[in-house]
Order: structure tokens, then sequence, then C-alpha cells
């Protein structure tokens, strides 16, 4: 055992921090591992969902009242847009097969290659 | 001891200024840009981005290499910086490198489900690996969840599946993962009610999940940080691996509740009873060469949830292999620098002509 002093502050704290993390670690995966813990926590997202419903509920309510497009209508909308760039990725992919292109955008390798072993 | 007191009290003040000085230049300066070897995105569909890698050399190998990322992260962990990207690494070997990627899935996406992600979204991107390199075989690799869906697109296609089959840290035994069976508990968890509420399951609810795992991690991290700030490698790491770990992903809602209710609750892929879009999944029926590597410390996918998949998947070339690491820095830093990205260059490379 070396009978240097540490003028390094941080040295201590490494030791105890490592035993602290250890610690919690191993306790702390116990204590959530247990039901009681999933059940609590299930509990507050329960409670985080049921909020959410409500003001989703209140907000569109409110909008439609004012006359501006809920969360849901910007949802259909783009719902509406993805419908139409699937069917444009379509048409393209059917065009890459009818027309392939021509030349490729940058010379194309060999796909000659061999391992190491064999070269 | 005097002396030696003198000498070792130099290195710990200096650290202690570098600290400082460092710090505040940490907290000035931007995060490092990852993710940038050069591609082109070949394929968007939904929350898929199918990248392919500009190659590196004059000749590939004839088979190109198709990885597929977990769904929860975004893909740059495989390609971190110059020197610490499995991409480049790849390429410079001679492979062509295309990768499945996710975006975020938007609110209208929240109907994608197993189905679509295994079949849609991997088979469409092998389709269009095949298409763009005019190859019929296809080396798929799979990293977590991209790993499960690797193996599932694989299990249902096995006839046409890939020419080889390498995943990293691939759960099957969900039961196994017993904190996140703890947490999901049928009694408690109401998975149909958080889909019908939210529609994606939300990255700050499987953020919090994964921090629970090692609940000193963060803290621990920090002090890490702060006590290595004279370190400029420690800290550039420390940077990329917090960026990645916290940009987590949402999920499909649909996708999310099938994941729950067929791999967690079930057990389906380990009770060989796991179906996608009503057509069985057959590991067993499976017959390429078949790479997992685990990782000796993973906190994640444990041991247990990961060892079993290669007892079910039928194929005679078959192999395990543990390496020391955790989840990620198997995949990612110094460590798989120095194990994985060999192993896999080396099992992959005989079977690319």
């Amino acid at each position: 055992m070396s009978d240097t002093p540490d003028f390094d502050p941080f040295g201590m704290a490494r030791g105890w921090m490592s035993q602290w993390e250890k610690l919690v670690n191993e306790h702390g995966t116990e204590l959530l591992a247990k039901p009681e813990a999933a059940q609590a926590m299930q509990a507050m997202t329960g409670a985080a969902m049921q909020m959410q419903a409500a003001s989703q509920e209140t907000s569109a309510k409110l909008l439609a009242a004012a006359n501006l497009p809920s969360r849901a209508d910007f949802e259909a909308l783009g719902a509406r847009l993805g419908a139409i760039e699937a069917t444009l990725a379509r048409i393209e992919q059917s065009l890459r097969v009818v027309a392939p292109d021509a030349a490729p955008l940058r010379p194309q390798p060999a796909r000659t290659r061999k391992p190491p072993s064999q070269s | 001891m005097a002396s030696a007191a003198a000498g070792s009290a130099p290195s710990a003040v200096e650290r202690a200024i570098q600290r400082n000085l460092k710090g505040l230049g940490y907290l000035a300066s931007s995060a490092p840009v990852l993710g940038a070897s050069p591609k082109d995105v070949v394929l968007s569909r939904g929350p898929l981005r199918l990248y392919h890698y500009h190659p590196m050399t004059d000749e590939v190998y004839r088979v190109p290499v198709l990885l597929v990322m977990a769904t929860t992260n975004r893909g740059y962990i495989f390609d971190m910086v110059p020197g610490q990207s499995l991409v480049e690494f790849l390429l410079l070997r001679g492979y062509d490198v295309f990768m499945a990627d996710w975006e975020a899935p938007r609110p209208e996406d929240r109907a994608l489900g197993m189905k679509d992600y295994v079949e849609d979204f991997v088979g469409g991107s092998v389709a269009e690996v095949q298409r763009i390199t005019g190859e019929d075989d296809v080396s798929l690799v799979g990293y977590c969840m991209g790993g499960v869906l690797s193996v599932l697109w694989s299990g249902l296609n096995h006839a046409k599946g890939p020419k080889n089959l390498a995943v990293f840290t691939t759960p099957v035994d969900f039961h196994q993962m017993t904190m996140f069976k703890a947490w999901s508990d049928q009694r408690y968890f109401d998975v149909d009610r958080l889909v019908d509420t939210l529609g994606l399951a939300p990255a700050e609810m499987l953020l919090t999940a994964f921090d629970m795992l090692r609940p000193a991690g963060r803290i621990s991290a920090n002090f890490a940080l702060l006590d290595n700030l004279w370190n400029d490698e420690f800290v550039k790491g420390h940077r990329m691996f917090d960026r990645w770990s916290n940009d987590m992903l949402p999920l499909a809602g649909e996708y999310f509740r099938e994941t729950t209710k067929q791999l967690v609750w079930d057990n389906a892929l380990m009770e060989g009873r796991m179906k996608v879009g009503g057509r069985p999944v057959e590991l067993d029926k499976i017959t390429a060469p078949f790479l997992h590597v685990t990782a000796e410390h993973d906190h994640i996918v444990t041991t247990g949830a990961s060892a079993p998949l290669l007892g079910l998947i039928g194929s005679e070339d078959k192999e395990q292999v543990v390496l020391k690491g955790g989840h990620v820095s198997l995949i990612a830093g110094p460590n798989a620098v120095k194990r994985m990205w060999p192993k896999l260059d080396m099992w992959l490379a005989e079977k690319s002509v």
C-alpha cells in the first residue's frame, strides 16, 4: 500500500462514487423489480394518460368552438400526405423497374473482391 | 516520501486546472458531428430510411451487407466519427454497405405493426438492396431489436432468406429480461390503453425504462465526466455516447402493442408460436450461416435472454460469440474496434464472395 499522499480531491470521491453506484444499482433494481413498484409506476402512467386524454378532449372542443383545426385534423392531414408520399414512392419504384437509370451517378466498384485468405 | 509526494502533486494539480479550463470549453463547444459518412437515402417509407454508403474501395465483395438498426435508437451508433465507425470500417474492408435506419414515427404511423416492420421495412430494404446491386444474395446484420426484426424476416422467408445472418445482442427469451417483464406486468400495465390514448409509445417513457435498469448510471456517468474533463478522448467519447443514448425514438403504437403482447407477455418467439401477419416464424428452417455476438456485461439484453437464440436457429453453420463489453460498447467505441468489428469482418469476408 502506498504511503504517498493523494492530492487529487477526486481520488477519494472516485472510490466513494464507485461503491455508491454499485449499492444503488443493486438495491435500486431489486426494489424496482418488485410488483409494488410496477403497480405504482403504472398507476402514475395511467393517471398521466387520463389527464392527457381529458386535456386532448377539452382542447378539441375549444378549437372546434373557435373554428380552428385540432390535433386530430392535422394528423388526418398528415396521414393523407403520407399516403400521397407512399403512392409517389410506388410510382418511382415502378419507373425504376420499367426504365432503370442509364448510368449510375458514381462509378460502381467491381464486385470481385476476395477475402485475404483467398487472394 | 516527500519527493514522491511532490512528484505526484503536479499531475493532480494540472488535472484540476485542465478540468476547469476544459470544462468551460465543454460548455461553449458544440457536440461532434455524428453519422457523417457519405451516403444516399435510397428508400424512404414511413419511419424507415435506407442508406447506401459510398464505397471506399475500388473492388467490393459480391454480397452486399444490410445493417438493421434497433427501432428505439438512431443508426449513427454504427457511424459515430471517422475511426470509430463500423460503417467506415466495413467500407474500408471492401464491403458494399447499406443500413436500415429509423426516423421518429409520425402520429399517423400509429397503425404500423410488426408486419409492416418485418415485411415492408426489412423485406422492402432487402428487395431494394437486391435491385440496386443486382445481387440476389444479401448479408443481414441486425442489432438488438433490429436483430429481432432480421431474425423474424429470415424465419418467415427461409427459402429466399439472407445469404448470411449476423445479429448482435438479440433477445429471444423475453421472460429473462426480468426488469422489462416486471414493469410490463399484465396485472398493472394496460398496453391497449396506452396505445389507444397516445398513438405512439413515447420516447421519454422508453428512455426512463432504460435508465431505471441502472438507477445510478446517469449520476455516475456525470461524475466520471467531471473527473475526466482534462482528458479530451474521454470527453469526446462521453459526448458521442451521451447524445446517442438520449436520442431515443418513440415507437409506432401497434408495433409496441404487438411487441409487448407477443414477445414480452406470451414469449412467443421463444416458445415457437410467433406469427407475423398470420404467417408462422420458423426459426428452425433458417439455413443461412448464423452468427450471434453477445456482450458479457449486457444489462439490457441479458445472457439469459439472448443465449437460447442459437439453439432455435436451424442453420448447420452457426456460432455464438460472447465478447467483453456491454450492450453498447459491444458495437461502438474502443472495445468494439478491438473486438467485435474484426470478428464480424473475419466471419463475413469468407461468406461474401
